[in-house]
């Protein structure tokens, strides 16, 4: 296992306000169940609804999401979650990170949650990148100081230079990208949640944030990663879990688990695997 | 520690749900503002074009006046531009409002936050719009040669109440929006029934006996009704009409607010 950074200087205002031990429980998900119903029509609207007024029963389909998951995850661990498309990781990050109410079971986190779960959220593209990064900042919970103090580190980590005081709509997409990266990781809360943020911008900024991510392990803090990039998932966690259709199928050892996932596939005789995307 | 649990339709710890909203008012400012950009309202023409909209409504509005009536005055229009100018504020919110939930679909699917931050910056935005056309109608008011008394101090009250009713609608369409999307077809000509249903295009005191009654049902009238007899009149508003505005403003707020936050929760999937 590689030395752990613990991250000094200014960054440390964005300590979580109360330290965890190690081991110490984060988050407790029981017997967590998902369904969403969807609804044939695209949108509820009061048309539809008078429409299907004589009818009975409604239109909707029904999907499984998560199926009785039960997980805990600890202060100091690093949980890398993998999956095929549709496994149910992103709607599990969504309901511990209370944006999502879940259907049944009980979720109990212990500490400030961060996510991470799509890049630039809250970006206005008409607004400069130094704009951008109070919006972003704000939107993840930083206060104005917070981002004051650290702009200048995120202005340097996003390699932007004069860029950065332009409308964000002239950027290239890898622009775009490594800003909202780089104030993502400057958040520094209890527990950090990021789905498939790792792979941002060519391959030296990829590997920059790699070892931002490691820098972002700490004893007293948990991280969740969500990704297909075995590769990374590798170097980075101490502990993988792997979803299949909403329920939990091996959780353990990451060589091992990434290892059962791919003979999986490789059976389901898919392409492609180990690629790092 | 933070306990997520089934969702079930009631309202969540209001001091903890408070708290969190008031942690957030720098991102509401931000929000706002740049929300407001993206309207180009930092510019000059922008700006200039925000002014510039009123100020041709009403005189659009004052020429239908003279039309029909066959006559006008000055103080007719100053009546116009001060209660036509607070109605858009109104009207301002109602248009954010109603699309700032849905609109908000990528910010509400990955970040935990208050939900009702969203309805409550197409307010702040309404709000920073009517400023400037506020400045535009005591200009138009001083020109025109309209008397400067104290009882014009009520306007403030007056434009409180009116920014809490706001804030009580937009939360409310908001809302309604994430069910029913349709109503945002549907708003504007709710606005523009509202607006002929209150005393703008019209002084309240020239209504018809037999149309009083729809002063009962538009929470709008008593509001615009104090606010033309404070700053046309320069007289000091009723204090029925005061108090009628403010019950309205409450009550549409309490129970707009209270279908909100138990329903905030859902949105995530709905959306």
């Amino acid at each position: 296992m590689e030395l752990i950074f613990s991250y000094q200087g200014s960054a440390n205002l964005l300590s979580a306000s109360n330290s965890h031990a190690t081991h110490e429980i984060a988050i407790s998900v029981r017997g967590l169940g998902l369904t969403y119903k969807t609804s044939i029509d695209r949108h509820p609207t009061l048309k539809a609804r008078a429409k299907s007024l004589g009818r009975r029963g409604k239109h909707v389909r029904i999907i499984q999401a998560l199926d009785d998951v039960n997980l805990n995850v600890e202060y100091g661990q690093v949980l890398g979650v993998i999956g095929t498309n549709g496994a149910g990781k992103s709607s599990m990050m969504r309901v511990i990170a209370g944006i999502i109410p879940p259907t049944k079971g009980r979720i109990e986190v212990f500490g400030s949650v961060s996510t991470l779960l799509a890049l630039g959220v809250g970006f206005n593209p008409s607004m400069s990148g130094r704009d951008n990064v109070f919006l972003g900042g704000l939107a993840s919970g930083m206060s104005r100081e917070e981002i004051e103090d650290n702009f200048q580190e995120i202005a340097d980590f996003s390699e932007l230079g004069e860029a950065i005081d332009a409308p964000m709509r002239t950027y290239s997409s890898g622009m775009f990208s490594r800003l909202a990266f780089s104030v993502a990781v400057t958040v520094r809360p209890d527990i950090l949640i990021v789905d498939e943020a790792l792979s941002t911008g060519d391959a030296k900024f990829k590997e920059k944030s790699l070892n931002r991510m490691k820098e972002l392990r700490s004893e007293d803090s948990a991280l969740i990663l969500v990704s297909h990039a075995m590769a990374t998932l590798r170097e980075v966690c101490n502990d993988v879990v792997w979803l299949h259709k909403g329920k939990v199928v091996q959780r353990g050892e990451p060589n091992e688990t990434i290892a059962a996932y791919q003979e999986f596939l490789h059976v389901r005789k898919s392409a492609a695997l180990d690629e790092d995307v | 520690m933070q306990v997520y649990e089934p969702f079930r339709a009631g309202l969540p710890p209001l001091i903890r749900y408070w708290k969190s909203l008031w942690s957030r008012r720098t991102f509401i400012a931000e929000y706002s503002r740049s929300e407001l950009r993206e309207q180009h309202f930092d510019s000059l023409f922008g700006q200039l074009w925000l002014v510039l909209n009123p100020l041709l409504l009403s005189a659009v509005y004052f020429l239908l006046i003279v039309i029909i009536r066959g006559s006008s005055d000055v103080t007719r229009y100053v009546h116009l531009t001060a209660t036509l100018f607070l109605f858009y504020l109104v009207a301002n919110s109602l248009t954010g409002g109603v699309k700032s939930i849905t609109a908000g679909q990528r910010l509400i699917l990955n970040t935990a936050f208050p939900r009702i931050m969203l309805p409550i910056s197409a307010v702040v935005i309404a709000v920073a719009k009517f400023i400037p056309t506020l400045l535009i109608f005591f200009i138009i008011r001083t020109i025109l040669g309209a008397p400067y008394t104290w009882e014009m101090l009520w306007a403030f009250p007056v434009l409180l109440i009116t920014i809490f009713l706001a804030l009580g609608l937009a939360i409310t369409i908001s809302c309604i929006n994430v069910y029913f999307r349709d109503i945002s077809s549907f708003l504007p000509y709710m606005t523009r029934t509202l607006l002929y249903l209150s005393p703008i295009l019209y002084e309240a005191s020239a209504l018809k006996p037999k149309l009083m009654a729809i002063q009962e049902f538009n929470p709008l009238f008593p509001i615009l009704d104090s606010w033309s007899r404070t700053l046309v009149h320069g007289q000091a508003p009723q204090g029925s009409s005061l108090l009628t505005g403010l019950a309205w403003a409450a009550g549409v707020f309490l129970i707009g607010t209270y279908f909100f936050l138990s329903r905030e929760r859902e949105f995530a999937v709905r959306l």
